[in-house]
Parts: C-alpha cells; sequence; structure tokens
C-alpha cells in the first residue's frame, strides 16, 4: 500500500516519521514485520492500541459501515428481516418534504449559531480581556452557562418561553412591554430561533475562552508600536486585534458549525420539531425516523447526508485553516 | 499598560449584560422557593413570602434525584476511567512508537472525530442490543468512551509528541519496556493534558443527553439529564417542582466549577485547542 499524501486533512500536527511510514509493506494478521520496523516496537504498539481500537471498532467502525448497510435495504424495525433495495431509500429520502425542510432548519440553525454563540463569545472575550482585576471574576460567570447539559437547557428555556409563566413574557409585561410577548414557541416563524437561542445560551461560554486564549497570544508590542503611532482604540481593534485573531476565529467559526450540526437536545426536549415541523432538524428527523417510525433505510440515508455535511465542513475548514498559517 | 484606569467603566458596563446572562439562573432558584399559586401570579420580580424548601424535598422525592445523580455519576466514573486506561497507551503509540499501520490507523481515528454520533446511531443500538447491553449502564458507558475516543486519543497524542525523544531514548536504555516507558515516565509529566482529557469527558459525559435517551429505557438506569427531561414532561403542570427539580440538575456543577474554576478553564481551553 502506497502511502499517498492526504492534502486538507492536516487537523493535528502531521505524523514524526511520515515518510518513513510512507512505503512501506501492508500490515498483516499479527503484526508481521516490514524491514524498517522493530518487531518487538509493533508488538507493544499493538497492544497499547488494542483497548481502544477494539472499542472503536465494535461501537464507532462497525456502525458507521452498518449505516451504509442499512441505507441500501429496507427493514421494518429493529430486529426484523431485511431485504436489499437497491437506492429506493436514497430516492424516498429524496422525495420527502420534510428532509428539505430539515436540511434548510439545520443550514439556518448552523448560521444562527454562529452568528449568536460565536457573536456573543467574541465580543465577551474582546470586552473582558483588558480588564485586570474583574476579568476572573467576569469569564467565570459568563461561562456558568455552557456547564448545563443541553437538555436541562431545552428545560430551562421551554419554561423561560411559557406564554404565561415564562420568564420572558411576565417580565416583558411587568416591564409595561407587554406588545412584545410572544409565543415564541408556538409561532412557527419564530420557533428555531428561540430555540437556538437557548443552544447558544449554552454554547457561547467555551467560545468566549477560546477567543480570549487566542487574544492573549498577540504579540503584545504591535500594540506598543500602534500606540506610538498614535492608533485609535478603533483602529487598533480592526488592524491589531482582528486580525490576530484570524486563526482562532476560523477554529470557533467550524468548532460552532460541527456543535449546531449535532444540534439535537434542546430542539427534541423543547419542540421536539413542532409546531408543523418548523423546528426539525436533521438530527431529531433521524430519531423520529428510526426510533419512531422504525424507517431504518431512509433514517440510514439521512445518517449518511448528516456525515457528509460533518466531513465537508471539516475539510473546508482545515483547508482554510492550513493556507491562514502559511 | 495605561489601560488600568479603564477597568471600572468597563466592568461597570458588563454588569448588566451578566445579569442578563444569569438571568435564567436567577429566575429559576427565585421560582423554585415560590409556592404554586405564587409562580400562578407571574411576577418575576416578586420575592417568595416563604422559602418553600419543601418544593426540593418532593421533587428529590417523587423525582427520584438520589438515584438519576448516584446513576450519572457511576457513569461518568466509569466513561473517565476507560477513557484514560484506553486514550493514554494509544496516544503514546501513536505519537512515539514506528510500526507498520501507524498512518492509516490516525485516519480511522479522525474519521470518528468527523462522524456525528447521531449519524452512526441505529446500527449502534443494534450492536448494543446484540451484545445484551440495552438499558444497562455498562452499554452506556462503551458507547460514550468509543465516541470519546478519537478526541482523547489526539489530545494525548498532541501531548506526548511534545516531549522529547531523548527521555524515551534514555529510559529505553536503561531497558525500560514501552508500557514502563509510558507509566513511569511519560504519564507523571503528563498532568495538563490528563487534566483537560478528564474535566472534558467528564463534563460531556454528565451532560450526555442523546445516547442515554437511546440506550437507557428504565428509569432505574437514567442519569440525571434524561431522568430531569422525563420528571418535567410528566409533572409540566406543576411548575415549582419542574423548577426545584431543574435546580437540583444544574446547581452542583456550577458549584464545582466555581471552585476549581481554574483547572475547568485551563483544562477545557486546550482540550479544545489540541483536540
Amino acid at each position: 500500500m502506497i502511502n499517498r499524501e492526504t492534502p486538507g486533512s492536516s487537523t493535528v500536527a502531521p505524523l514524526g516519521n511520515r515518510s518513513a511510514i510512507a512505503k512501506t509493506a501492508t500490515v498483516e494478521a499479527g503484526g508481521s514485520v516490514a524491514r524498517r520496523f522493530d518487531s518487538h516496537d509493533t508488538g507493544s504498539a499493538l497492544w497499547l492500541m488494542a483497548p481502544a481500537l477494539v472499542l472503536y471498532a465494535i461501537f464507532s467502525l462497525l456502525p458507521i459501515a452498518a449505516t451504509f448497510w442499512l441505507s441500501f435495504n429496507s427493514s421494518a424495525g429493529f430486529n426484523t428481516a431485511s431485504s436489499f433495495v437497491g437506492l429506493d431509500n436514497y430516492a424516498a429520502t429524496a422525495a420527502d418534504p420534510i428532509v428539505w425542510q430539515s436540511l434548510w432548519h439545520t443550514l439556518l440553525w448552523l448560521i444562527y449559531h454562529v452568528v449568536l454563540a460565536g457573536g456573543l463569545g467574541l465580543a465577551l472575550a474582546l470586552a473582558i480581556s483588558r480588564l485586570k482585576v474583574t476579568q476572573v471574576f467576569f469569564r467565570t460567570a459568563f461561562f456558568l452557562p455552557h456547564l448545563v447539559s443541553l437538555a436541562v437547557v431545552g428545560v430551562i428555556w421551554a419554561n423561560i418561553y411559557d406564554p404565561f409563566y415564562g420568564l420572558l413574557n411576565t417580565a416583558l409585561t411587568e416591564l409595561g412591554l407587554g406588545a412584545f410577548t410572544q409565543g415564541w414557541l408556538s409561532d412557527p416563524a419564530l420557533v428555531l430561533f428561540s430555540v437556538n437561542v437557548a443552544s447558544s445560551w449554552q454554547g457561547f461560554g467555551l467560545y468566549m475562552l477560546l477567543f480570549i486564549a487566542g487574544l492573549q497570544n498577540i504579540d503584545h508590542s504591535l500594540y506598543d508600536a500602534a500606540e506610538v503611532d498614535g492608533a485609535s482604540a478603533w483602529q487598533k481593534l480592526v488592524y491589531v486585534t482582528l486580525p490576530g485573531l484570524r486563526e482562532v476565529t476560523t477554529f470557533v467559526v467550524s468548532l460552532a458549525m460541527i456543535n449546531g450540526l449535532k444540534g439535537f437536545a434542546t430542539v427534541f426536549v423543547m419542540t421536539n420539531g413542532g409546531p408543523f415541523y418548523q423546528s426539525e432538524l436533521i438530527t431529531t428527523y433521524i430519531y423520529r425516523l428510526a426510533f419512531q417510525s422504525q424507517d431504518h433505510g431512509r433514517a440510514a440515508v439521512l445518517c449518511i447526508l448528516l456525515s457528509l455535511l460533518a466531513i465537508a465542513i471539516t475539510l473546508v475548514f482545515n483547508r482554510w485553516r492550513a493556507r491562514l498559517s502559511k | 499598560m495605561s489601560t488600568r484606569h479603564r477597568e471600572w467603566p468597563v466592568a461597570l458596563g458588563l454588569a448588566p449584560v451578566m445579569l442578563l446572562i444569569l438571568a435564567p439562573f436567577a429566575w429559576l432558584i427565585v421560582s423554585s422557593l415560590k409556592t404554586e399559586a405564587e409562580i400562578g401570579q407571574a411576577d418575576p420580580y416578586a420575592w417568595p413570602a416563604d422559602l418553600m424548601w419543601r418544593n426540593y424535598q418532593d421533587a428529590w422525592q417523587i423525582g427520584g434525584f438520589g438515584e438519576l445523580v448516584g446513576n450519572s455519576l457511576l457513569n461518568l466514573a466509569g466513561v473517565v476511567l476507560l477513557t484514560l486506561l484506553t486514550c493514554a497507551p494509544a496516544g503514546y503509540a501513536l505519537a512515539k512508537i514506528r510500526f507498520p499501520g501507524r498512518e492509516w490507523l490516525f485516519y480511522t481515528f479522525i474519521l470518528g472525530l468527523t462522524i456525528p454520533v447521531q449519524a452512526i446511531v441505529i446500527p449502534l443500538y443494534q450492536v448494543l442490543f446484540g451484545l445484551n447491553l440495552v438499558n444497562t449502564l455498562s452499554g452506556i458507558v462503551l458507547a460514550q468512551v468509543s465516541s470519546g475516543i478519537p478526541f482523547g486519543i489526539f489530545l494525548m497524542r498532541s501531548f506526548f509528541i511534545s516531549v522529547p525523544d531523548e527521555l524515551i531514548e534514555a529510559a529505553k536504555i536503561d531497558g525500560a519496556s514501552h508500557l514502563q516507558i509510558l507509566t513511569k515516565v511519560l504519564l507523571p509529566i503528563s498532568t495538563p493534558a490528563i487534566q483537560a482529557l478528564v474535566i472534558i469527558s467528564a463534563l460531556s459525559t454528565w451532560n450526555d443527553f442523546f445516547l442515554p435517551l437511546i440506550v437507557l429505557i428504565s428509569p432505574e438506569v437514567q442519569t440525571l439529564p434524561l431522568g430531569l427531561v422525563r420528571f418535567a414532561s410528566t409533572y409540566a403542570s406543576e411548575y415549582r417542582l419542574v423548577f426545584s427539580g431543574t435546580v437540583i440538575s444544574f446547581l452542583p456543577v456550577i458549584i464545582l466549577y466555581i471552585l476549581m474554576q481554574r483547572r475547568f478553564t485551563e483544562g477545557l481551553t486546550q482540550g479544545a485547542i489540541k483536540g
């Protein structure tokens, strides 16, 4: 097996001896050894990898492969006979309007999450990073929502949005802003955004920490130089701070997109995809198809779609980051 | 720097933002101490006449929170322990031992890092069912460890790579095996990486909802987030119980975090960047 450099997949620093590993012979059962490898080392490596590899093979790799298999078969549920149906499930999925709706909602969901959670994380990081005495206090306080399980966040915000007793509508009414009260979760035009606010409230804290770490990495002498040149605070932000954050920003955006793609718990708890599928995401629709309608074939097609989206986002951002770090 | 004089104006400006962001917690805690009638008045600024600590007793008993917390703790201990036991050796092998297929394995784990667990959930359920692990804590532990393995391995690997080879060569000359190098030389200096891995896997296990929802069916084996969601939908009309149950679910972690916030912050930041 000749090793090819795979562009775009360098999430982490490349392996130490990449060129030495290239051009080696195949791995055979029992760890038979190619000339360049110490047989003792190979044996030890296999033993050290074994626990992780066994678990990972059974509970991750096998299911990944089986998902493809499921997508070509029809099955009426768990533990029932299935039969090969070719591309029928793919055709049925493409013809299902709720699939397209949930795909559209997922894309909106990603954008909302990046803007709300990423934006708030950046804004707070910029505000906090200059503080000396109170920085730790504010950082700790702003991070608190991130510690709460998204399912619990769903319960919390379902109550906040409760039309009669919820914090939002009652607070607005008491402040004389009764005109702004809404059916936050019952209005089809509003529901996806409302639920996303709950998820983003939970999510922004981590992005804020990452931005703070990014700000600390900016060379301080750049600010001194800008000050000598008489730059205003705004100019320092635009010409020093934001360019210095470019790498961490791409990282946060990719992380927020992947987190958004995995979004499930808040929607499941708060609306279960409703009303009228107006907050259905790909993940919640997978759950509905797989565990409620028992339609595994179509659920598997959606699983593959979800994986492809995740892979696409990862590849695009790795390319982008590789270009930035050059 | 000359920015010191900006401290208090900025802090003052941030205070209302903080109140707004933390308002959900404050509102829940205050409301959880109200009577059902007081909640019915729908005035979020009103203080309860008497602090109804009874709400907590009732919620704790009716919701079976003792059992839920116990299950969550067992779940967390199992995942953290197994994650360390699997990821530290594998990360070491990938970082410091040359063996055939290393590159190939590396990309296999990248695949797992990218694909969300929701995308493999149907066969995952079937595998657990086949192994008689559905509705058991062992089942949820194994599934969660496996889905966390790629991240854990990358985290440990990227830390071990930064350790100079000379350290390992020296131990080898002294006749140490790879296992000894890992346990006697590397792990003692790996506190930052281990701390990050423990905090991240503990927090994500404690808060996980999707896998428990699939795997843990009966109430006796359920974990805290899943149990709370079930409780909140069963007693949806009794706000005082839902509110106090919710506070029970988030308060312990928040207190723990405030006590150890520096470690949490370091661990989460390092983990997110390195993994």
